[in-house]
């Protein structure tokens, strides 16, 4: 008997052929429209309109690039679209550490209730508050210009949470080690806590980072110069002057994705270990 | 540790700002509900809950707000579904290298953006001479132009949101998957229970927190969706069949600048996901209370 159920486990094992050719299969339809849009730009668009779900181009041509490049300021939404997301990525990583820090280390009034405060933001949605963010945006007159993007977001509520949950781990009697040492509040964050909290500030650099480079709601609200623009606006800006242009369309569409695919490869490890961590959390 | 200075340095500019940014928008927002709001009027007039009403007889609101309803639980349940599988599928293949591909080719349409993707979808697979038709073609269903349709395009949006949206979900629940010793399931399956059995009633409840967090990120998310309807359907689809409430606020507040009133819709938003999470945060304490 036990023998029969010992043998039913191995079978379930033994099933990973199946399951990797269906993983394979799977794996091909999802990655089918990306190989697609950077094939399609390479097309011809006399090619394209003569059947567009071809995979492989007739005839290799790089005018989709060209006209990109001259139609549309590509260089100009890369540099804003890196600008917003680096400013934005490296302050929120040092706000939502210094407030972690903060809130998981020191004894202060009140520490309860601004916790919970901070923690009510997060049930916020983004959308509901748009309007009035605009109106802001406005009335600080950072309207139509990058640091519309980055001003109001400098601190992230989640990012705050998950530096606080890393941070409380950090043992205290490091830290007062170090205070016994004569070090101030900003040398034991500096030189105790950041060095035992690097996978939660890949994890929070990552989150901050997608979201920037992604984000298409904002850009769409503040923004109204197509210089000014960043990647995701400027490709829906080009899409919609130049629909006929499938080509050059998908050859912005590419190059938009390039960078983040690439850079998500070279660090896939990283990547997927800062993700899973936030999870468990 | 106690330094009242330092957390005086760190917490009231913090304050400050999340005052500036998070609660006064909030305030801000609510009370513009209250006004025929505009930004280029001189004088905004008093409407009291006159908005409010408006909303409960305003057919495109109720409309709006069951397709965001529709749509964020059936691409939630479907997500959850699918990637819980996947994820578990993926940890019974023995090559870790394996493992690490096909969760890096599951998560690459995440990383790029949703803008891209969208755009993708909408001239490669959706368009009347895209893939979509030429898919059902082989099996002689004739070509459709699926952005003057009602149900499918919503169908579309979330087959794309899946698509789009899998991967994440697949990396998170295989930390879960992975992390439930391998004697529990073994014992299991000494006692008679099958892969499904052991899956259900084992391995879920041990990564109750995992599928907690990431049920409530997921279902946060998707009901404030605004890029993909934002490309797919920028003014709602056919007889507004497409129309959320996220792009019923961007177009009530900047397509046709009725601000107050796209205030009243952004509180009942705010109300729906709310009540989402209160509901959601009920469930999940009954079903993984016992942790």
């Amino acid at each position: 008997m036990r023998k029969k159920k010992e043998k039913e486990v191995i079978t379930y094992k033994k099933h990973h052929y199946v399951i990797i050719v269906f993983l394979s299969i799977f794996s091909l339809i999802m990655m089918y429209p990306m190989g697609w849009t950077m094939m399609t730009a390479f097309k011809t668009n006399a090619d394209i309109r003569l059947n567009r779900t071809k995979f492989f181009p007739r005839e290799w041509s790089i005018d989709g690039f060209i006209t990109a490049f001259e139609k549309a300021p590509i260089e100009k939404w890369f540099i804003n679209s890196v600008f917003v997301t680096v400013v934005v990525t490296v302050a929120v990583i040092i706000t939502s550490t210094l407030i972690g820090y903060v809130f998981a280390k020191y004894e202060f009034k009140g520490k309860k209730a601004l916790f919970l405060l901070l923690l009510a933001t997060m049930m916020i949605p983004g959308q509901v508050t748009m309007i009035p963010r605009y109106l802001l945006v406005q009335n600080l007159h950072l309207f139509n210009t990058k640091w519309a993007l980055v001003v109001p977001n400098l601190i992230g509520v989640f990012s705050v949470y998950l530096a606080k949950q890393f941070i409380e781990d950090v043992p205290n009697s490091l830290c007062e080690a170090a205070k016994m040492d004569g070090a101030g509040p900003f040398r034991i964050y500096w030189s105790v806590i950041l060095p035992n909290i690097k996978p939660a500030i890949g994890s929070i650099g990552i989150f901050t980072a997608m979201r920037q480079w992604n984000d298409y709601l904002n850009p769409l609200l503040m923004l109204n110069d197509i210089d000014r623009m960043t990647l995701p606006l400027g490709l829906v800006m080009f899409d919609s002057q130049r629909s006929v242009d499938l080509s050059a369309t998908m050859a912005v569409a590419t190059m938009i994705m390039l960078p983040m695919i690439l850079i998500f490869l070279m660090f896939q490890k990283q990547f997927i270990k800062g993700l899973t961590m936030s999870g468990i959390k | 540790m106690k330094n009242n200075r330092f957390v005086a340095l760190v917490m009231i500019p913090s304050v400050l700002y999340m005052f500036l940014f998070v609660v006064f928008p909030v305030v801000y927002g609510l009370g513009i509900s209250f006004f025929n709001y505009n930004p280029a009027n001189t004088h905004n007039t008093f409407l009291g809950i006159e908005n409010y009403i408006r909303m409960f007889h305003d057919d495109t609101f109720w409309l709006a707000l069951k397709n965001t309803i529709f749509f964020g639980i059936v691409a939630l349940v479907l997500n959850l579904i699918i990637t819980l599988f996947l994820a578990e599928i993926i940890s019974v293949i023995p090559s870790k290298r394996l493992k690490t591909l096909f969760r890096t080719i599951l998560f690459i349409p995440c990383i790029a953006p949703v803008v891209g993707t969208s755009m993708i979808w909408k001239h490669g697979i959706v368009a009347t001479d895209g893939m979509l038709n030429a898919f059902l073609k082989l099996f002689g269903i004739s070509p459709h132009n699926w952005y003057l349709t009602q149900g499918p395009l919503l169908i579309i949006i979330i087959v794309y949101t899946l698509w789009a949206d899998l991967g994440y979900n697949v990396v998170l629940f295989s930390a879960g998957v992975e992390n439930v010793p391998k004697e529990f399931e073994e014992a299991a399956a000494i006692d008679g229970a099958g892969p499904l059995q052991r899956f259900l009633y084992i391995k879920l409840p041990l990564m109750g927190r995992t599928f907690a967090f990431v049920a409530v990120m997921t279902m946060a998310d998707y009901f404030q969706m605004f890029t993909q309807f934002n490309i797919f359907a920028a003014n709602g689809g056919r007889n507004n069949s497409a129309m959320v409430l996220t792009n019923y606020i961007y177009r009530t507040s900047f397509s046709n600048f009725d601000m107050g009133y796209a205030s009243a819709l952004s509180a009942g938003l705010f109300v729906v996901v709310f009540a989402v999470a209160m509901i959601q945060n009920r469930l999940m304490r009954i079903e993984w209370g016992y942790e």
